[in-house]
């Protein structure tokens, strides 16, 4: 890890000149808070206290100057008053700028972190994603972010003010009273090492808090989405003594942590109240002997009320300098994973409107060789503590895909216009097919051809244009049911949007809903039952009208009969679209032109329905299972 | 649904202080730590205000008697006030914790006691994740308003008046002129605070949404590619950040008016002080010692009317969060024994407690423990605010009997079941065991004669042992693995790395579903149940398993009740009556062979289901 302060520099970029703006303010702030105090010192000394001018201070001195003297000032006291307010008011409008400055900085920092960190994912190869914790990434994303964040808007600034009141304090005060600045530091080295070394130490117990409160989160829940079969066997008092284990162990660790903390914030106020003690003793009794004038120890005074805060502070900060770097190292992380990259110096793609003509040729799909994801390699220890709470998204995630399957050598070709329908068994290729053609994942070996143009020269955005995709679990945005479908085509009016979904045999269902196309999904509004996802990424597809549709067993939850309507439907539409389809029923591939059978990622059989059929292999079995069903009827029924 | 239970707590304009009591009353017992608190805090407080008091004396006494001025009392005094702050800082960081976590477990036991035993119609309308949040971070957000709120009240109010009589006792024209700074200080407070807390809510809100689009970005890789959607995610991603920036910058800016704003007023005062103090002090009316004290105390009233504002708006912004919890802690079980039932079963304790009565055989209300036939008697059902989902529905079923529940989704097979098990209760009509209506018999009795398997079967976190006993606490290892080998989970499990031991992981996530059925059937088997229920499960299981499955469920029937909602045809023909459900009603009832040969939708299904179970076996032995 490098050096956590040129990581912080690093991330000012940008909002330097505001850190700098803030920290004037902050200096300019710091000094009226000063004179405030000289203020008070100076009237009473020398305008009520009439004692002579040539005995303050030269800072004094020079302030009294600056009101037109001592004598002007004990005639009209009034300014000194008016003096204070101006000066408190002033400090303050620096102290606003400063607030203003900062969080400007620090806020836009966070807001930058943000929009990389998302632009960067979205932009990462889909198997990198695949083999990362969604948990881990979104807590880097998020909470990694906000730590930053905070250490950028407050600990920076304290550093900063506390560096500053050192840096000013130290001469003023030396300028006022060598002797007593000596008094005046004594404590303050002490403080700030008691309070780095204390919060070092606590912090296990800090982690331990944590970890009680995830077990805590994770029996509650535990408990809460299995309340069913907890009713199931009357086990309502083994889960009240299941659950009061952890509820106490959170309890007694807080309680711990808490006997910690009130030890340290008594000891530091005991060692800051003596510092203070100390001023006002040992100049008490400098101000009997003469050496020091009431005014320089009230000021004294007020200065360590100024310091003494950030100073107890400092440990606590300095601990927090060594979380931030590790969560800016966890967020580096993620930006230095290798966006998905297009050719370089490829020729434009073409204009015009596609044929929709694909030529598969020896196509070679090794399994991943499985590089050490950085995003998941390295665990942070902020991240040891999984994450306990359940995932809200679950019931509509996509597929992860571990291990892709391999593909050995394989060859067809796809004539403009044409259905295809690829058939086998799991685990032999097929996903792993549509996936190449999408640019999701790249070849290595073999070609494939879209009108003729090698898709690895092509720009992938492009390539993914050119291709509507529904897959079996479609993924659905938390948006309305209508942006949704509009993902599609973006620019599609209202009228489109339902004439899709009437073709996806969905507007129905969107009627009965008590806000048609209004209603939001996810979260925040519905859940949708797995045929109505398919169908709602049907609509989707229909609506994009691309040149070549793709359908990754993309009908499996919908009924028979609802599955033809739509195919036909789709039949009509697309006209010219060539389509591909991955299914795992009969009734799907009835639709097709041709299909080919993939297995072990090899093609092993290709042909039409008569072709198929008529030669042994899965197809025919498939086939004769629709004629057999009602000749084994009437067998088992005999045999009964 | 759940959208309404998703909002933000609302901030209320108006302190329910009788909720607020309320809650406070459950600290009531916490004497041990309250009453040190509440010294503390005045002591605090007299502290604060002694310093100043202490400072003037100091000053006085040197300024009088010169170098001859003896200055052990004043550092006495200084050094006595220093101990009794510092013990009382100890003391108050330690008892409002003591309070605050001691109050925030027994909240959340009471709370997790009470959802025990609410009915789930309770639980259909409060997503899992809803109450999580009652039950963890309100919790903890109530106890902590409450016993730091509790402080900083004390300490406050204390602090002030020492402040006021501070002054008014030193010289009372000049402080009440001091004091007039004080309503403009807690209005200003007041207003600030809550503009502060509400824009730190619109953060909140800003970041929930920041997260969730995360969240989407990665599950919905391939969508967002396909669709080639990446610039339109991060136009739509960028709106929600700058929002939230904008939100950030603007609660940054109303905390760096609002210090200055009240500093300046705290300075209006001092400066007040020094003026007309200054007067006084020249013509030898007023001390030096006691000029300075009033500049101090003039500058300190901020302190505490910040914290009280802070305090007060704070339990404003979590009252919400109170009438939730308090919401819950009050709301009745819907279903639970009747006034007539709990007074049986209270007769037949203590019937027994005077070893009047033999136990064997007979229920906790002294009835017949046996269990032989379940009826629906003219049962109606709708979920609370639904349409009708059973009309009229009667059915006789005896122990031995296997009723196999098939038909279209949504056609009322999944409340039939959850109706046997109590889990709702009829509507209209009623359901008869043993010709008794079962409401009046005691729920816990039915409840635990029961078994269940739910079609994704729920274990809990931990052993595949732990999971299996949970049928039957009392089980010996011996009867865990007599039961798991009796439904034939016995085999799997030995060839887990370390068999009974392994982890089953969260929800039982690292067994496949059908291995999750498996032990769901032994732990059903283990509490041997009178009454079994299943919903059986669709995704695919290989063949292998299902076989161990289908002889499983042999064992489980026999001798039983069991209600099956069945989508296997092996469970279905293995039934000794088939109810066909839809729309509420039974549409066709008979044997396999009966319903086969008419031929109707029974006839349909099964072809269909047939077909489906074919190719999929055609499909999974590969080509």
């Amino acid at each position: 890890m490098s050096n956590p302060f040129t990581v912080l520099w690093n991330l000012m970029q940008g909002q330097r000149l505001r850190y700098g703006a803030a920290l004037l303010c902050l200096v300019l702030a710091t000094a009226a808070n000063y004179l405030v105090p000289l203020v008070g010192a100076a009237t009473i000394d020398h305008a009520i206290g009439n004692r002579p001018v040539a005995e303050a201070s030269p800072l004094v001195a020079a302030l009294l100057h600056a009101v037109g003297g001592a004598a002007r000032l004990g005639e009209q006291l009034w300014l000194a008053p008016v003096l204070m307010v101006l000066l408190t008011a002033a400090g303050g409008a620096c102290s606003y700028l400063k607030g203003r400055y900062t969080s400007l900085a620090s806020d836009g920092i966070a807001r930058r972190l943000k929009d990389d960190l998302y632009d960067h994912l979205n932009h990462l190869p889909a198997r990198t994603l695949d083999r990362s914790d969604t948990g881990d990434l979104v807590q880097r994303c998020t909470s990694d972010v906000e730590t930053t964040r905070q250490f950028l808007a407050v600990q920076v600034m304290e550093i900063g003010n506390a560096l500053i009141l050192a840096a000013t304090a130290l001469p003023l005060l030396l300028l006022l009273s060598p002797p007593m600045t000596l008094v005046a530091f004594a404590l303050i080295p002490p403080l700030v090492i008691y309070g780095y070394v204390y919060f070092r130490k606590v912090r296990h117990v800090f982690k331990a808090v944590d970890e009680a409160e995830g077990a805590l989160t994770s029996v509650i829940q535990e408990n809460l989405t299995g309340i069913r079969v907890v009713r199931a066997f009357a086990r309502q008092d083994f889960e009240r003594t299941k659950f009061a284990g952890p509820n106490a162990t959170f309890r007694d660790r807080n309680l711990r942590l808490l006997r910690l903390m009130s030890w340290y914030w008594s000891v530091s106020d005991l060692v800051a109240l003596s510092q203070l003690g100390l001023v006002l003793l040992v100049g008490a009794s400098w101000v009997g002997q003469g050496k020091l004038t009431v005014g320089v120890l009230f000021a004294f005074l007020a200065f360590l009320g100024i310091m003494l805060w950030p100073v107890r502070q400092m440990g606590r900060i300095l601990t927090d300098l060594g979380k931030t770097s590790v969560a800016v190292g966890r967020i580096q992380e993620i930006l230095g994973e290798q966006r998905e990259a297009d050719p370089v110096g490829a020729p434009p793609p073409p204009s015009g409107p596609l044929r929709g003509s694909i030529v598969v040729q020896n196509l070679h799909f090794a399994h991943a060789r499985r590089p050490a994801a950085a995003a998941s390699a390295s665990r942070a220890p902020a991240s040891a503590v999984a994450p306990t709470s359940a995932d809200p998204g679950a019931a509509n995630t996509e597929p992860a895909v571990d291990q892709p399957d391999a593909l050995n050598g394989i060859s067809f070709e796809v004539t403009p216009g044409e259905t295809l329908a690829v058939l086998g068994p799991s685990g032999g290729g097929k996903s792993t097919l549509m996936h190449l053609l999408l640019r999701l994942y790249d070849y290595e070996r073999g070609s494939i051809r879209l009108d003729g143009r090698e898709l690895s020269s092509l720009p992938r955005s492009w390539v993914r244009g050119q291709f509507g995709t529904v897959m079996q679990e479609p993924f659905l945005f938390s948006k309305s049911l209508r942006d949704n479908i509009r993902l599609g085509r973006g620019d599609a009016p209202d009228r489109e949007i339902e004439e899709a979904a009437r073709a996806a045999c969905i507007d129905d269902t969107i009627r009965t809903f008590e806000q048609g196309y209004e209603t939001l999904i996810g979260e925040r509004g519905i859940t949708l039952s797995g045929g109505q996802r398919q169908r709602i990424a049907i609509a989707r597809a229909i609506l994009r009208n691309p040149p070549v549709l793709i359908l990754d067993d993309a009908l499996s939850a919908v009924d028979g009969e609802t599955e033809t309507l739509i195919l036909d439907a789709l039949k009509r539409r697309r006209g010219h679209s060539t389509t591909l389809v991955i299914a795992h029923r009969l009734s799907t591939l009835a639709h097709a032109d041709r299909v080919i059978v993939l297995d072990h990622g090899r093609i092993i059989q290709m042909g039409t329905h008569e072709q198929l059929a008529a030669s042994p292999g899965l197809y025919r079995r498939l086939w004769e299972i629709q004629t057999s069903v009602e000749a084994d009827f009437q067998r088992e029924l005999q045999t009964q | 649904m759940s959208s309404a239970f998703q909002q933000e707590d609302e901030f209320k304009a108006k302190l329910d202080t009788g909720l607020w009591w309320k809650l406070f009353q459950r600290a009531l017992h916490l004497k041990r730590f309250l009453v040190p608190l509440a010294i503390a805090a005045v002591a605090i407080a007299l502290c604060d205000a002694a310093f100043a008091h202490v400072t003037r004396w100091t000053i006085d006494g040197v300024l009088r008697d010169g170098a001859s001025a003896s200055l052990a009392p004043y550092l006495a005094g200084y050094a006595v006030i220093t101990i009794v702050l510092c013990v009382g800082v100890w003391v108050f960081i330690d008892c409002a914790g003591a309070i605050s976590n001691h109050l925030s477990h027994d909240i959340r036991a009471a709370s997790f006691d009470r959802l025990q035993e609410l009915e789930f119609a309770f639980y259909d309308t409060r997503p899992v994740g809803w109450l999580i949040t009652r039950l963890t971070s309100d919790c903890d957000r109530l106890a902590r308003v409450i016993a730091w709120g509790f402080l900083d009240i004390v300490w406050g109010l204390t602090y002030l008046t020492m402040i006021a009589a501070s002054l008014l006792v030193m010289n009372w024209r000049l402080g009440l002129i001091v004091i007039s700074v004080v309503p403009p200080l807690a209005l200003l407070s007041k207003y600030f605070q809550k503009k502060i807390l509400l824009s730190a809510r619109e953060i909140r809100k800003y970041n929930s949404q920041i997260t969730a689009s995360f969240n989407e970005s990665i599950q919905g890789v391939r969508t967002t590619k396909t669709l080639v959607r990446e610039a339109e995610n991060l136009r739509e991603f960028r709106t929600v950040s700058t929002q939230m920036f904008l939100a950030a910058v603007t609660n940054a800016k109303q905390s760096a008016i609002y210090y200055p704003l009240v500093m300046t007023i705290g300075s209006l005062g001092a400066g007040l002080a020094l003026w007309r103090g200054g007067l006084l002090t020249a013509s030898g009316e007023m001390s030096v010692g006691t000029l300075v004290a009033f500049i101090n105390f003039a500058g300190q009233f901020f302190f505490p009317i910040n914290q009280l504002a802070n305090k007060l708006t704070e339990m404003q912004g979590a009252q919400a969060a109170g009438e939730r919890v308090m919401g819950l802690l009050s709301t009745e079980p819907a279903i639970q024994d009747s006034p007539a039932v709990r007074q049986r079963v209270a007769e037949y304790e203590r019937l027994r407690a005077a070893g009047g009565a033999v136990d064997v055989g007979l229920a906790a209300d002294g009835r017949p423990a046996t269990l032989r036939t379940v009826e629906f008697r003219n049962v109606g059902f709708r979920y609370s605010t639904g349409p009708q989902v059973l009309q009229d529905f009667s059915l006789t079923v005896q122990a031995g009997e296997t009723i196999a529940l098939v038909g279209p989704s949504g056609g009322g097979k999944s409340t039939l079941v959850s109706l046997v098990c109590r889990f709702y209760e009829p509507t209209a009509g009623s359901i008869l065991v043993d010709g008794v209506d079962y409401r009046d018999r005691p729920l816990a009795w039915l409840q635990s004669q029961l078994g269940i398997v739910l079609q994704t079967p729920h274990l809990f976190k931990g052993t595949v042992r732990e999971n299996i006993r949970y049928g039957r606490l009392t089980a010996t290892d011996a009867e865990v693995e007599e039961a798991a080998r009796r439904v034939n989970a016995h085999g799997f499990i030995e060839a887990l790395e370390q068999g009974y031991d392994s982890q089953v992981g969260e929800g039982g996530n690292r067994l496949s579903t059908g291995q999750r059925q498996l032990i769901s059937f032994a732990r059903a088997l283990l509490a041997d149940p009178q009454i079994f229920v299943m919903d059986e499960a669709t995704s695919s299981i290989d063949t292998e398993t299902e076989q161990l499955i289908q002889k499983g469920l042999e064992t489980i029937f026999a001798g039983r009740i069991s209600f099956v909602i069945a989508h296997r045809l092996s469970t279905i023909r293995r039934a000794t009556r088939i109810l066909v459900i839809s729309q509420g009603r039974i549409e066709e009832a008979g044997t396999h062979e009966e319903l086969l040969r008419r031929r109707g939708h029974y006839y349909d299904l099964y072809t269909s289901q047939f077909r489906a179970e074919r190719e999929s076996s055609v499909l999974a032995g590969g080509a």
